[in-house]
């Protein structure tokens, strides 16, 4: 059974078509990136997988359950970082760690040491009675990423979690989360909208255009991948700078997606 | 090479600091001293023209002053208890009436209306209905500051979780917590600085209404006093209980201040040059 299911699913923010017939899984213990521009609909598409929005047709489901319908049967299934860290200011780095344990009624002393676990798991010993306003950008970064991991989620969402950062904490960030979720085996969906991102950390690559639909996807983890001209293949796909791609009016054209590349991509 | 640190360094280090922080301290107070001794300066000389019922000397002053600290605590004493029941009954109350409006929307427009037009009753008509509800001082008293208080805290608290961002409210949400939760663990946490702001701005104002109420409905306590002292024209009474007045909310002031500096630790300082 695939953890993270989404079957045809349109959706309509009044007249506006937002994610048209959207179709994609991911397996236990995957990495997923859902890559796409700017108003490609991808958040609208995360809105769904976290159960904030429901769709207006097709189906989504999450560790078997509808995450809309039945919220609180994903209680401590899903652990999610944002693009921001959205750390609590009165917590410190522990008690940021802590809260979701708090929620799931994890006693203190188990939740101290869980947090603290994951404190140095996540290269901040020694931070964790700081505030947040005490810590760098990559530091309230991971604080963020060990609060998702803290509850011991089978799935990880990821919304633009390394975006924010420059660009050697993002790849030492991603790197380092790489490596811990493939040896949890968590699944992990991440939505970005920088490649690089995604080619460095994800098994499978879906490539979004609006109204959010798969346009292209790729495994940059396949034998013989090569990752520079799987980044320009994505380029291509995502259109450049200006607009939609050739290659995405081309596919538009027949109403199904057609650029698909499986495998190596040339 | 290691960097070696002479004997006694450490010391003249924290000494410096100190001498520094005396000095910061002196600089800040220095504008109200002199305020305080021209204030002083200008009763003084008032006093050589004019009766002592239209204004005492300063020593007057102050010997009635050491009087009321020695002799009529029990009136500082009381006013002080009236205040702190009716604040902390207003505290919870507003407080809750602020979470409601927040937390359970239907309910927000009528209780926000509720709470405007009890804001919109001014003080001494509080005090003259309580006067006819109410016989007991004690009950007339706390009624009328908590009718008068409740409101401050409500709106502010129902500001707060307003302004509660929508962020953290998501980031929460992802870990499915029950509504108990939210209130425990997001908005309760969230709302202190409001509340501590709201009840330093209020204080002093509360102080005044409990004067207010003792004034005209009790036989003890600070306002019952300086009627008294109106009533057999002791001006240098007056004068002592408003001094004493001014000082009990400077030390609330202060209290409040070392509240939120050990509750608000968590938040940066802010410095605008």
């Amino acid at each position: 059974m695939s953890e993270i299911l989404v079957e045809n699913v349109t959706h309509h923010f009044d007249a506006v078509l937002a994610v048209s017939d959207l179709s994609f899984r991911v397996e236990r213990g995957e990495i997923v990136a859902l890559v796409g521009r700017t108003g490609a609909g991808k958040s609208t598409a995360f809105n769904m997988i976290m159960g904030a929005l429901k769709p207006d047709q097709g189906v989504v489901r999450v560790a078997g359950h509808d995450p809309f319908a039945n919220s609180k049967a994903l209680r401590g299934l899903i652990g999610v970082s944002f693009q921001n860290d959205r750390l609590l200011p009165w917590l410190t780095a522990r008690g940021n760690i802590e809260f979701g344990l708090r929620i799931l009624g994890v006693p203190a002393a188990e939740r101290r040491k869980r947090a603290d676990s994951w404190l140095e798991q996540t290269k901040l010993d020694g931070a964790g009675d700081l505030y947040p306003h005490q810590l760098s950008g990559g530091m309230r970064q991971r604080v963020s990423l060990a609060r998702a991991l803290a509850i011991d989620p089978s799935i990880v969402l990821l919304d633009e979690s390394f975006s924010q950062l420059d660009h050697v904490t993002s790849k030492t960030l991603r790197e380092d989360f790489g490596a811990l979720a493939r040896r949890l085996g968590k699944t992990c969906l991440l939505i970005t909208h920088r490649i690089d991102d995604a080619v460095e950390m994800a098994d499978r690559i879906l490539v979004l255009a609006p109204p959010a639909h798969v346009v292209m996807e790729a495994r940059p983890r396949a034998a013989g991948a090569s990752p520079k001209s799987l980044q320009e293949s994505i380029e291509r796909a995502l259109g450049g700078e200006d607009g939609a791609a050739e290659g995405t009016e081309r596919t538009l054209a027949g109403g199904r997606p057609a650029l698909v590349a499986r495998g190596r991509v040339a | 090479m290691t960097d070696a640190i002479p004997a006694g360094a450490a010391e003249k280090r924290e000494a410096g600091k100190s001498a520094s922080q005396l000095s910061t301290w002196l600089a800040a107070g220095a504008p109200t001293l002199v305020v305080i001794a021209v204030i002083l300066g200008v009763m003084e000389v008032a006093s050589w023209y004019t009766p002592s019922y239209v204004m005492p000397s300063v020593s007057s002053i102050g010997g009635a002053l050491w009087r009321l600290m020695t002799l009529d605590l029990h009136h500082v004493l009381t006013t002080l208890l009236r205040l702190a029941i009716a604040m902390t009954f207003a505290i919870a109350v507003g407080t809750a009436l602020g979470c409601i409006m927040g937390m359970f929307r239907p309910i927000q427009p009528y209780l926000r209306s509720l709470v405007i037009i009890d804001a919109g009753i001014p003080a001494l008509s509080w005090m003259l209905i309580a006067v006819f509800w109410f016989r007991d001082p004690e009950i007339r008293i706390f009624f009328i500051l908590s009718v008068i208080i409740i409101p401050f805290y409500a709106l502010n608290v129902h500001d707060a979780i307003r302004a509660l961002p929508k962020d953290w409210v998501e980031a929460i949400g992802t870990f499915r917590p029950s509504l108990f939760q939210i209130f425990y663990l997001l908005i309760l946490p969230h709302i202190v600085p409001y509340i501590l702001m709201t009840t330093r701005s209020i204080i002093g104002y509360a102080m005044r209404m409990v004067i207010f109420a003792e004034l005209i409905g009790a036989a003890i306590g600070i306002g019952s006093a300086m009627g008294l002292a109106q009533g057999a024209f002791e001006m240098n009474v007056v004068l002592a209980w408003t001094v004493l007045l001014v000082i009990l909310n400077l030390v609330f002031q202060q209290a409040i201040g070392l509240i939120e500096a050990r509750v608000l630790r968590y938040r940066p300082e802010a410095t605008i040059r």
